[in-house]
């Protein structure tokens, strides 16, 4: 089936095409003097889907938020599809952001809002002054939002407090929030980190799913070896700020793993399979 | 398609209800509240007119006067601070579900109340007939005011600890008290320092109040010159009291936000 | 045996600091005690002699003269409404005035330190100051009493709040930010709504508190019982006087029970 037909048959329109990411030589010293980032240079096409694999403290966290510009980079550049990050301010910066969606490891809700307002959250960038300021949405936005919790399989919560839903639901409508935004690039801060195995293979094949049929670009940022090699197609590794390995998913060893964490592997590691 | 799986929306009868009511109650108080309206637009052009009377030309020469009232009314909230915390201490703990017997407790809450509904400036006239009119009076006036909303204070930050290290106590064979002081005191502590400095804090606005009725302090010295209509005096009066209290609370929210960014570092603040 | 004793870490001495505090206390605390540079005369035999005093006086007031009823309801009335006015209005305005007072609201520096100052200085002055200073602005009556409340409760809400919204984690609004939202946008859909259980909180505290300050500023004129309290007490009626702070005590109790069921049902 080609690419979009799948996307047609998600409800996706075919226009939006996927962006490409690169890095070149970017790095961020952070105030305190901690170099979180070293020079690290790379392009990734639109259309990929790439997990970034490293302990707590590799840079991870950093590199994605670079990404759209939550975190300023200190030298160096970073492009995301036509856009330059590290020059934009204020409303290009915000239109920016409408394109590229993110979701988190904390799933970054708001608990005591319902889960359509939530998904509403993804519709800022496009909201207008007025808009803005009476909180009125309109009736496409409305639209798009249930779509996007449909297409997570989120549409009978949509009146329900965000607080009183499971993990792996709340990251679902995270992803609903991120989609409702018809983004060209997807951001995963450690998206399963809180959630138990099951379910976070459930929400990884969702972002597998998003990669195909919507086509978009996918960055995932994981700490477990399996989810890597299990969901996405390339692999990056970060070890101190650093780019250690570059290459497929699927290929890489035990080895490999060793050398990205620079320590031996440990059962924890390893998420288990989907039971 | 979507529009046939949405589930209904949830009801907002009730708010809107509620909304309805507290409006119409609020109409009604505005409306038959005895007030002349037309006060209110003449308050900026008194507001500009008298605030140039006070502060144009502040009198300083009354100000080591202002100085020692001042002082005298910090000393009247420390003190009276001092003896609030002493005895809302020990009561509010036991006034808290896991600590006191629920008679006990029922007791203690019930003179929380009473003595948080009586106006400090009440508990100052009766401590009058014994004390007589001197700062001794109000010290012991809020002290005695404060223990109905601190002893309200210690029992909820007690009740709001988590339970797990008063589990652990009793779980190893505790009693009652051991599990005071092992598990609740050491959690409760920050939270029960920053309250009493709170308290401090209260009482330097409280002592003015008390100064009004003759305890002495900045209050008196302000409203005698209100009443003289000496306008620059009262003018440098108010410079002096705003200067002296945010200095104060600056101070003491300092400490108050080292202390709790030290228990929350220490993993035991409690959420708020 | 003393390999396990010369591998125990050293234990943190924290006596010093303890010392320290306890020192700094102690000193604060004699300094308040010296009359000569305006301390307090501690003066615990005069309580020994009169607390006789004190007791007739409460049993006095507990006595109460309950045919005076009916000339204190006007009054409480008065002060109630005072309190719900000036309780409403400040809630009103407290909302925009915490949002800009709060960093993960308002990221400006400026504009928060702005209105954190405004706030401060409006704080630093008692309430009954207020109100006397309000009287002889506007004249005697219950306006300078809303007046009053309303400044006191806006000090009060904003500072609480404020410090409420910035100790807390606020992870939705980094999602917010990340989607391309405006400070404003964030605000309205998000920090409001995480952030109304800290409002409606202090807003119930402002209306208790408001009934108990506006029972005493009808001492200085500002309207409410007040008034008729110091009248009676200036004619030693006290079986009067102790109908007004019974009647007060209820009115507390009262609006604190109900506060207290309307906060469960709020969060």
């Amino acid at each position: 089936m080609s690419q979009d037909a799948r996307r047609a048959e998600a409800g996706v329109s075919p226009a939006s095409a996927a962006w490409p990411i690169r890095l070149e030589r970017a790095s961020v010293t952070y105030p305190n003097g901690t170099a979180a980032l070293r020079d690290v240079t790379l392009a990734i096409e639109p259309g990929e889907i790439v997990s970034i694999v490293g302990l707590s403290g590799s840079g991870k966290s950093t590199l994605i938020r670079t990404i759209n510009g939550l975190v300023p980079v200190t030298s160096g550049s970073v492009e995301v599809g036509p856009h330059t990050v590290s020059g934009l301010r204020g409303r290009r910066l915000r239109e920016l952001r409408g394109h590229v969606g993110m979701i988190f490891q904390a799933f970054n809700l708001a608990e005591r809002v319902d889960v359509y307002r939530n998904t509403l959250v993804g519709r800022f960038a496009r909201a207008n002054a007025l808009r803005s300021l009476t909180g009125i949405s309109t009736a496409e936005d409305r639209r798009i939002a249930l779509a996007a919790l449909d297409a997570v399989g989120m549409l009978e919560k949509v009146w329900t407090r965000a607080g009183s839903l499971s993990g792996g639901q709340k990251q679902r409508v995270a992803i609903a929030r991120a989609l409702s935004q018809e983004p060209r690039v997807m951001l995963a801060d450690e998206p399963v980190a809180s959630l138990d195995p099951p379910t976070a293979h459930a929400v990884m094949a969702e972002l597998g799913r998003i990669n195909a049929e919507r086509g978009l670009t996918v960055l995932v940022n994981l700490h477990l070896m399996d989810l890597a090699r299990q969901y996405t197609t390339r692999m990056i590794g970060l070890r101190a700020g650093e780019v250690v390995y570059d290459g497929p998913a699927s290929e890489a060893s035990d080895a490999d793993f060793e050398q990205i964490y620079g320590r031996r592997i440990r059962p924890q590691d390893r998420l288990g399979a989907a039971s | 398609m979507t529009a046939a799986a949405l589930p209904p929306a949830p009801s907002r009868a009730g708010q809107t209800v509620w909304t309805v009511v507290v409006g119409a109650v609020l109409l009604a108080a505005i409306a038959f509240l005895d007030v002349d309206w037309a006060g209110l637009l003449d308050l900026p052009r008194a507001t500009w007119e008298y605030g140039v009377l006070m502060f144009e030309h502040p009198d300083w020469e009354r100000l080591p006067r202002a100085l020692f009232e001042t002082w005298r009314s910090i000393s009247m909230a420390w003190l009276g601070a001092l003896l609030c915390v002493a005895v809302s201490i020990p009561l509010g703990m036991l006034a808290a579900r896991g600590v006191g017997p629920s008679w006990l407790r029922r007791i203690l809450r019930g003179v929380f109340a009473v003595i948080r509904a009586v106006p400090e400036v009440i508990i100052a006239l009766i401590l009058l007939t014994v004390t007589g009119l001197t700062p001794f009076t109000g010290a012991l006036a809020l002290g005695i005011a404060g223990i109905g909303t601190q002893g309200k204070w210690v029992y909820e930050t007690i009740e709001s600890l988590d339970d797990a290290a008063a589990e652990a106590v009793e779980a190893a064979g505790g009693g009652r008290l051991a599990v005071v002081r092992w598990a609740l005191w050491p959690a409760a502590l920050p939270s029960l320092m920053s309250f009493a400095l709170y308290r401090f804090e209260i009482n330097i606005r409280t002592s003015a109040v008390l100064g009004l009725v003759g305890a002495g302090g900045i209050g008196s010295m302000l409203s005698n010159y209100t009443n003289y209509r000496e306008w620059s005096t009262v003018g440098m009066l108010l410079i002096v009291v705003i200067l002296a209290t945010m200095l104060i609370d600056a101070i003491s929210g300092r400490i108050r936000r080292l202390i709790m960014e030290g228990a929350a570092a220490r993993g035991m603040a409690r959420s708020t | 045996m003393t390999t396990a004793e010369a591998r125990i870490p050293a234990r943190p001495r924290t006596w010093p600091r303890t010392a320290l505090v306890a020192g700094a206390v102690a000193a604060f605390t004699a300094l308040t005690c010296i009359p000569a540079i305006g301390g307090v005369e501690v003066d615990l035999a005069a309580i020994a002699r009169n607390w006789r005093n004190g007791a007739d006086k409460m049993a006095q007031l507990l006595q109460p003269d309950l045919t005076f009823l009916p000339r204190t309801l006007q009054p409480m009335l008065e002060t109630l409404q005072m309190a719900l006015i000036g309780a409403c209005f400040a809630a009103a305005v407290s909302v925009p005035l915490t949002l800009w007072a709060a960093r993960p609201t308002n990221p400006n520096g400026v504009t928060r330190r702005l209105v954190r100052g405004v706030v401060n200085v409006v704080r630093a002055v008692p309430d009954l100051v207020y109100a006397t200073i309000l009287v002889a602005l506007v004249g005697v009556g219950a306006l300078p009493g809303l007046l009053t409340l309303f400044l006191f409760d806006l000090g009060i809400i904003v500072k609480l709040v404020s410090e409420a919204i910035d100790s807390s984690e606020h992870p939705s609004l980094e999602a917010g930010r990340a989607a391309g939202g405006t400070q404003l946008q964030l605000n309205r859909a998000l920090a409001l709504p995480q952030s109304l259980p800290l409002f409606a909180n202090q807003w119930l505290y402002a209306l208790e508190l408001n009934v108990r300050i506006s029972a005493i500023l009808g001492i200085v004129g500002a309207g409410g019982i007040g008034r008729l309290l110091d009248e009676r007490f200036g004619f030693y009626a006290y079986d009067d006087v102790s109908v007004i702070i019974l009647e007060i005590l209820v009115v507390v109790i009262l609006i604190e029970v109900s506060s207290n069921a309307l906060r469960r049902r709020l969060v």
